[in-house]
């Protein structure tokens, strides 16, 4: 505790002496600073409004496919399909319809970037809630049912808190998510027309058009303080509190927590409280619904017969609408097809390629490093103690903001435009990528047991002979869980990193990306493409994870699990 | 007049890729008030199961369970279930695990408390009471599944392996004050249905123990123990009835 706040004033005073610095050095940026606080605020509210949102989406998506079988076969492909296809190929057609709908009023493109960060937050909220309710222990399942727990009250005291741990960890990831949609989505130009709202995201993408370095890096540095900010205060206890919640496994060892200078803070015993209180106002509403629910059964129990209609009923509107939704997709799709392709089109296969190797080669490089600075952090106590904290707050600077150094660094080591947008393109596609493999990796070396450790080192296992023996099978399933989420960044990096602009010249290269960006943006938008393009996006996506990592992480999961 | 609980020729099949693969092959018993019954079988011959389904957990594939002459159905307050991972909620402190039936069914906050407070007492888990599950030993943690399904002030209760997550010393106190809390008229439960494997277990709880054979689960025997309590290992009469369920389960 006392570390951790030599540590805090340490940060703060090289932030402040920094702050001086370039104030003094770059008087016209610093004047332009005087506004980033309040767009932090401006910045840091559209996340907390999309994340409510998600929150209560991801807990009612979540909990209806896991208790309503029926609603369950439509909401579970759905969600897997929507999981894993690249949410940024939406958002041009998200945005058009909501500038639409709002005659380009603020207001609707406030909406536009809450929505997009909405989507780019619930899935994954919504799949560990969904997670957590399928994999509650069968005797607390039996014990809430034959002690007669329903409705509110099953939800309260078990549904919710069993989620609780998942859910916390999903909406860390989300959270972090969603910095990369917002500051991609604060700014840009829709036929011809630019459209901007103040914040974070907005400013450092203007510095970065105008190549005003020092605004660039005083804007990332906000950006940082508000991250690290919110992860000390918000993320960090929260995550120590939904320990709590966790099911107790009969046998079976602590996995080792990352272990981290803030851990406890002393208004966390305040949480609980908080908890009860919220639940506490919530009681007397959901107890008058359940009295009625229960009345609504006594008064028809008598008539079996019409609640079975009524949960007839019920199902009947939800498929009628279903149907309706995807009839209406379905047409206008037959529609588009059965009229002559584009000609733009024939770039799509090409186009699918470049983009495809350029993520390939980002994805090789960030294998080449993080699987050994895994091993040695997963290994080391010491190391790990320093570099993790280092590395999340790295991780969670998203590759959005660090666009424009990313952009300039490009620009310094190559000698020619192209070159530097291309290697722009691929250290963006890096950037979004390479967190998810370490991360993923430093939990799977830290899951093998010590004992197994031990056991290969005195059975002499050194070197490569311990690697390929112990260390890479054991991180087997991490490897391929990182290495879905990190390519589905990879995915969504795609529309910023191939069409950018930096110090007012558009960097550009060949890919779906472009495309996407050029149907959109372009003083002509061509919605024929816009569409085509992101079709040909989720074929390849869902193509890679049907025929590549499902089948992967099936064997991986069976051949290495390191059972308990 | 009807006995409490009568299990009616029970059959349980899952199916597996089209093929039937029979689990309980017509079960069936009666259980009266003041019944103590042991249902023993090897492992895997569909003891949980029965149990399941005579709480109305699970449906029979074929047959019935009637409870007081009517269908079980699961949230009946009037059987209460005591599980072999006990099967506590995390989250909750001791105090409101053992409160939860009752929340249930809604009997007010004050009444709660003093009945929760009672059966914490009667189970030895005084002082425990804003303790959280994780905090306890695995006796305690039994205690308190005991202590929860009794709040409810059950007419049968029923448990499933109850002792065998134990160890021996603590398994041995419990199995006395569950013999104990059966045959105070004052307290729940009137009547006590247990699964176990043990035999020896059985033995020395139950008025009637009922020998289930190897998957399919048939009843081979209904056997009554008249020895007199409280029973001692150590005598020929215990252990001859012992060695005839073993030699009928082999
Ligand atoms: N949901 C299910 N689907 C398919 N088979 C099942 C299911 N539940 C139980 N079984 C099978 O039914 C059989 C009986 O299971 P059950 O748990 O009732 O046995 P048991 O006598 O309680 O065993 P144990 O002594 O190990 O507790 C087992 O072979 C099990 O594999
Ligand atoms: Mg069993």
């Amino acid at each position: 505790m006392r570390g951790l706040r030599r540590w805090l004033r340490y940060v703060a005073g090289v932030l402040i002496l920094a702050g001086l610095v370039v104030a003094i050095a770059f008087p016209q940026a610093a004047l332009n600073a005087i506004q980033l606080p309040l767009f932090a605020v401006f910045s840091t509210t559209r996340m907390v409004v999309a994340y409510l949102l998600s929150l209560v989406f991801a807990i009612a998506y979540g909990h209806t496919a896991a208790t309503n079988k029926r609603a369950a076969v439509v909401l579970l492909p759905v969600l897997d399909v929507l999981q894993s296809i690249p949410i940024l190929g939406f958002f041009p057609a998200a945005l058009v319809f909501f500038v639409a709908t709002f005659h380009g009023h603020p207001i609707g493109i406030e909406l536009a970037v809450v929505f997009l960060i909405f989507t780019s937050m619930s899935w994954n909220m919504a799949f560990g809630v969904y997670e957590s309710l399928t994999t509650i222990p069968q005797d607390l399942e039996a014990a809430a049912a034959s002690f007669g727990l329903r409705g509110w009250l099953r939800f309260r005291h078990l549904a919710f808190p069993a989620a609780i741990p998942k859910l916390v960890y999903n909406s860390i990831l989300s959270w972090t998510n969603g910095w990369f949609f917002l500051v991609a989505s604060e700014i840009f130009t829709a036929g011809g027309t630019e459209f901007k709202r103040p914040g974070l995201g907005a400013f450092i993408a203007v510095a970065g058009r105008n190549g005003d370095a020092a605004s660039i890096a005083i804007g990332i540095g906000v950006l940082a303080a508000v991250v690290l900010t919110l992860d000390i205060f918000l993320w960090r206890p929260l995550s120590a509190y939904s320990e709590r919640f966790r099911m107790e496994t009969v046998t079976g060892r602590e996995i080792p927590r990352v272990p981290s200078p803030y851990e406890r803070f002393r208004w966390l015993p305040r949480l609980p409280r908080l908890r009860q209180w919220t639940l506490a106002r919530l009681q007397p509403v959901a107890a008058r619904s359940h009295r009625m629910s229960l009345q609504f059964e006594r008064a028809y129990s008598g008539h079996p017969k019409v609640i079975k209609e009524v949960r007839r009923i019920d199902l009947a509107l939800f498929l009628i609408v279903f149907v309706l939704v995807v009839s209406t997709g379905l047409i206008g799709l037959a529609q588009m097809f059965l009229r002559p392709l584009p000609l733009s089109a024939a770039l799509l296969p090409t186009a699918a390629f470049l983009s495809f190797s350029r993520l390939l080669l980002a994805y090789g490089i960030a294998l080449a490093w993080t699987i050994p600075v895994a091993a040695f952090i997963g290994e080391s106590e010491r190391a790990s103690r320093y570099l993790t904290p280092a590395f999340e707050l790295f991780g969670s600077l998203p590759a959005t903001a660090l666009l424009p150094v990313i952009v300039g660094f490009a620009l310094l080591v190559t000698a020619s435009f192209g070159d530097a947008a291309q290697l722009a393109a691929v250290l963006i596609a890096l950037f979004s990528m390479q967190w998810y493999l370490l991360f993923n990796l430093i939990a799977g070396v830290r899951s093998i047991p010590d004992d197994l450790k031990e056991a290969a080192r005195s059975f002499g296992l050194r070197g490569r002979a311990y690697w390929r023996r112990l260390l890479l099978p054991a991180i087997a399933p991490s490897l391929l869980t990182g290495s879905i989420t990190a390519w589905g960044a990879g995915w969504n990096a795609l529309i910023v990193s191939e069409y950018t602009q930096y110090a007012n010249r558009p960097f550009e290269v060949p890919g779906l990306g472009s495309l996407l960006n050029h149907a959109v943006f372009d003083p002509v938008p061509d919605s024929e493409m816009l569409l085509l393009t992101i079709l040909t996006m989720i074929v390849v996506v869902l193509a890679m994870n049907k025929l590549l990592w499902r089948p992967l992480f099936r064997r991986a999961s069976q051949r290495f699990r390191l059972e308990v | 007049m009807h006995a409490l609980l009568e299990v009616k020729d029970v059959t349980k099949s899952y199916f597996e890729n089209g093929k039937e693969f029979k689990v309980l092959d017509l079960v069936r018993f009666d259980l009266a008030e003041r019944d103590f019954v042991c249902v023993v079988g090897p492992s895997g011959c569909g003891k949980s199961t029965l149990l399941r389904i005579i709480v109305g957990l699970d449906k029979p594939t074929s047959g019935a369970v009637l409870f007081e002459g009517e269908p079980i159905r699961a949230d009946n307050p009037q059987v209460a279930m005591v599980f072999q991972s006990f099967a506590l909620f995390p989250w909750l402190t001791v105090q409101q695990n053992v409160e939860i039936g009752l929340e249930a069914k809604g009997t007010p906050p004050e009444e709660r408390h003093r009945i929760a407070r009672k059966f914490i007492d009667a189970v030895g888990l005084t002082g425990f009471e804003d303790a959280f599950p994780r905090e306890l030993s695995g006796g305690m943690k039994q205690r308190v599944g005991i202590a929860r399904a009794l709040a409810i002030e059950p007419l049968l209760l029923c448990m499933d392996e109850p002792f065998s997550s134990l160890d021996p010393l603590t398994a041995q106190n419990l199995r006395d004050e569950i013999l104990q809390l059966w045959a105070n008229p004052d307290l729940p439960p009137k009547a006590v249905l247990m699964v176990t494997h043990a035999i020896e277990e059985a033995v020395y709880l139950a008025d009637r123990v009922i020998v289930l054979s190897s998957r399919p689960g048939r009843m081979i025997a209904e056997l009554q123990i008249d020895l007199p309590r409280p029973r001692n290992r150590k005598e020929p009469e215990f252990y001859g009835w012992v060695d005839e369920i073993y030699s009928l389960i082999v």
